[in-house]
């Protein structure tokens, strides 16, 4: 059992845990059959804990065991974790950036930036691709969702309002 | 009755319908024959789309994109080898066999011509099961409801893939996240910490896109750059149409796989993946002509798996539209735009908007023979979609997903919620939790909750309320056995699958 996994599920059931102790302020009783606003939660929050807890010390019961007889050769298995770290993180980062600047840059402008820096994380390195695709899958996507569905995407702020003022 | 169907037909063949049947089917083909994207996904991406719409053509739209994700799962098996769906892996068993033998057209044909028959056998099953089912589900009170969304719920164990325990998980956290927001009896705030935005509860779209559609990207970005290009020569398929003889030669297998589809697409949790491996190994253990060939390019297994894969759909939407309860991701989606458009799916339903109800029944009859057409036609572009550079279209699909999340409410911070759920997914995938019981569990939970709570509260908070009444004992009965089945017992032919 890999030690994210190990991590992951004693994550989960502190987070259950921390929850089950908001459900329990919740509970209370009114009339006659009325279980409260806790209960429910209660019950799902207490099997997540238990389900958790489960993986959690399952996984340390049988780590030592598969520790032992490793799946990857281990150099080509760390280089290659890394890299793939890298580019979910990088893509993550890049989406985020693309909702954070959207209101202040406005949706066309940051849908712009967003294509290329998205498309190079993910390995593309063609030039005309990187270059040709934003203008036109911004095209498509303002025709389809701003002209014809009327979705009132941010305009941003200042100079880039004006620039999308241009466009809807 | 004639009248409702008429005016039903009237609707559906309007031009703003007509054009939404054919955009959705023609994504939803597109959306299933692409490596990663599923059936799901294109629903969710195309959910955005229904906002403006009205109510018939939303479910006009949805409807073509489902029908035509399961129908286009089957396109890149046959071709690539590649099963676009789960559902699809007999198909690549046996018609990818059939391509490699330079049948790929023949073989094309015969998957078209057996989905579109199962995927009509079924709707006229729906057709003729739903306002039956509906109507006696007009005797549901609270306890009876509770123990449906149970029955519901119970589909955990089909859907959790590997580990049940990790089903469950998921599942009990669906439940939890379902009850974010104002308690709909008391009025108190529950795990909103004071935010504005969670107050109202935690929206499906919103979650369904983050758990679903992003973190299936986020995964996709991990493995080495793709860049797929499609290496099939294409002959063109006009010449290669499949004789009538073929269909009189295994009419066993084309009468006894819809069937088979159907019966198991209505049973919660079991969908087009289990109804197509049970009909494929029915008609490999009674194959009467070149038992030999299955596994090898046996067209008898590939009509099976075709025709019982596509009838799910018709079982899946009949259980759906009658008692209101998704059996699968993808009809969780179309509970969700329900929501989105002001309905809640039930036995009510049919009498309250039976325009809609027979709209769908009248959308899905005539979606299926559009995609004999579209598809028939559009397997030249098909293919050359796939030569489109992958980064790209992730890309636009991440844009896509932004939208849906923003579309809903025009909020951004719905965008940020999409953002995090986007996260607990990726993580939830990669450490082997199904994200699957999770949405189905955010979808029923409050209307499991609700119903417990009014049924205590009707029993006097006796637990045995709940099961006093014949409905709801045989509803808990059957959940358990959902539950507890697939803990000692996998289908023969999903056992390493």
């Amino acid at each position: 059992m890999k030690k994210g996994e190990r991590v992951f599920f004693g994550v989960c059931a502190v987070f259950f845990g921390f929850m089950f102790l908001q459900a329990l302020g919740l509970m209370g009783k009114g009339r006659p059959g009325e279980i409260g606003s806790g209960l429910w939660p209660g019950i799902a929050l207490g099997a997540c804990i238990l389900l958790s807890l489960a993986r959690f010390l399952g996984s340390l019961w049988r780590g030592p065991k598969e520790s032992d007889s490793p799946a990857h050769p281990a150099g080509e298995s760390t280089v290659e974790k890394r890299k793939r770290r890298i580019t979910v993180t990088l893509s993550a980062l890049c989406f985020l950036a693309f909702m954070g600047l959207t209101p202040y840059l406005g949706f066309i402008l940051a849908t712009l930036l967003f294509i290329p820096a998205f498309a190079f994380f993910l390995g593309e390195r063609r030039k005309t691709v990187l270059l040709v695709s934003p203008f036109l899958l911004t095209a498509i996507i303002v025709a389809v969702f701003v002209k014809f569905i009327s979705i009132p995407f941010p305009k941003g702020v200042g100079i880039f309002a004006s620039f999308s003022r241009l466009f809807y | 009755m004639l009248d409702i169907y008429a005016q039903a037909f009237a609707t559906i063949l309007m031009p703003q319908n007509l054009i939404a049947m054919c955009l959705g089917a023609l994504w939803g083909l597109l959306a299933g024959a692409l490596p990663g994207i599923s059936t799901s996904m294109g629903v969710v991406l195309i959910l955005s789309f229904t906002y403006t719409l009205s109510p018939m053509t939303a479910f006009v739209l949805l409807i073509g994109a489902y029908l035509g994700g399961i129908t286009g799962g089957s396109i890149t098996s046959i071709l690539f080898g590649i099963p676009g769906e789960p559902s699809s892996v007999p198909t690549v068993i046996e018609g990818h066999s059939l391509a490699k033998q330079g049948r790929a057209a023949y073989a094309m044909w015969v998957y078209l011509l057996c989905s579109i028959s199962g995927g009509l056998f079924s709707v006229g099953v729906m057709i003729v099961a739903t306002p039956l089912i509906a109507n006696f589900a007009l005797r549901f009170g609270p306890a009876e409801y509770f123990a449906l969304t149970i029955l519901g719920l119970s589909v955990v164990s089909g859907l959790s893939g590997g580990s049940i325990l990790k089903g469950f998980l998921s599942c009990f956290f669906g439940l939890f996240l379902a009850t974010v927001g104002t308690d709909g009896i008391t009025g108190e705030e529950r795990f909103t910490f004071d935010s504005v935005v969670l107050l109202g509860g935690i929206n499906f779209v919103v979650a369904m896109v983050g758990l679903l559609a992003v973190s299936e990207i986020m995964i996709e970005a991990e493995e080495p750059f793709k860049d797929y290009k499609g290496g099939v020569q294409y002959r063109g398929l006009r010449g290669e149409l499949p004789p009538f003889s073929l269909f009189k030669k295994y009419w066993l297998t084309m009468i006894r796989s819809p069937i088979i589809g159907t019966i198991v697409g209505a049973l919660p949790g079991a969908g087009a993946t289990i109804a197509a491996f049970l009909a494929y190994g029915e008609a490999a253990r009674t194959a009467k002509y070149e038992p030999e060939k299955f596994g090898r390019g046996a067209v008898e297994g590939l009509m099976a798996a075709e025709c019982a894969n596509n009838a799910s759909t018709g079982g899946s939407m009949t259980i759906l539209l009658s008692l209101g309860i998704p059996g699968s991701n993808t009809t969780a989606m179309l509970v969700a735009a329900f929501m989105i458009h002001g309905m809640q799916p039930g036995p009510l339903l049919l009498s309250s908007r039976p325009d809609i109800i027979y709209g769908i029944f009248v959308a899905m009859l005539l979606t299926n023979l559009l995609l004999l057409v579209i598809a028939g036609t559009a397997i030249r572009l098909f293919l050359e979609l796939n030569r489109l550079p992958y980064s790209v279209f992730s890309a636009a699909i991440m844009i896509l997903c932004v939208i849906g999340a923003f579309g809903l409410n025009n909020d951004v911070n719905d965008m940020f919620l999409m953002f995090a759920f986007s996260l607990i997914g990726y993580f939830m995938r990669k450490f082997g939790v199904p994200v699957a019981p999770c949405i189905l569990a955010l979808v029923l939970g409050d209307l499991a909750e609700l119903s417990l709570r009014r049924a205590l509260l009707l029993s006097e908070g006796n637990p045995l309320g709940l099961v006093s009444s014949p409905i709801s004992a045989v509803l808990i009965l059957a959940a358990v056995f959902s539950i507890v089945y697939p803990l000692f017992k996998k289908p023969k032919v999903l056992q390493g699958a």
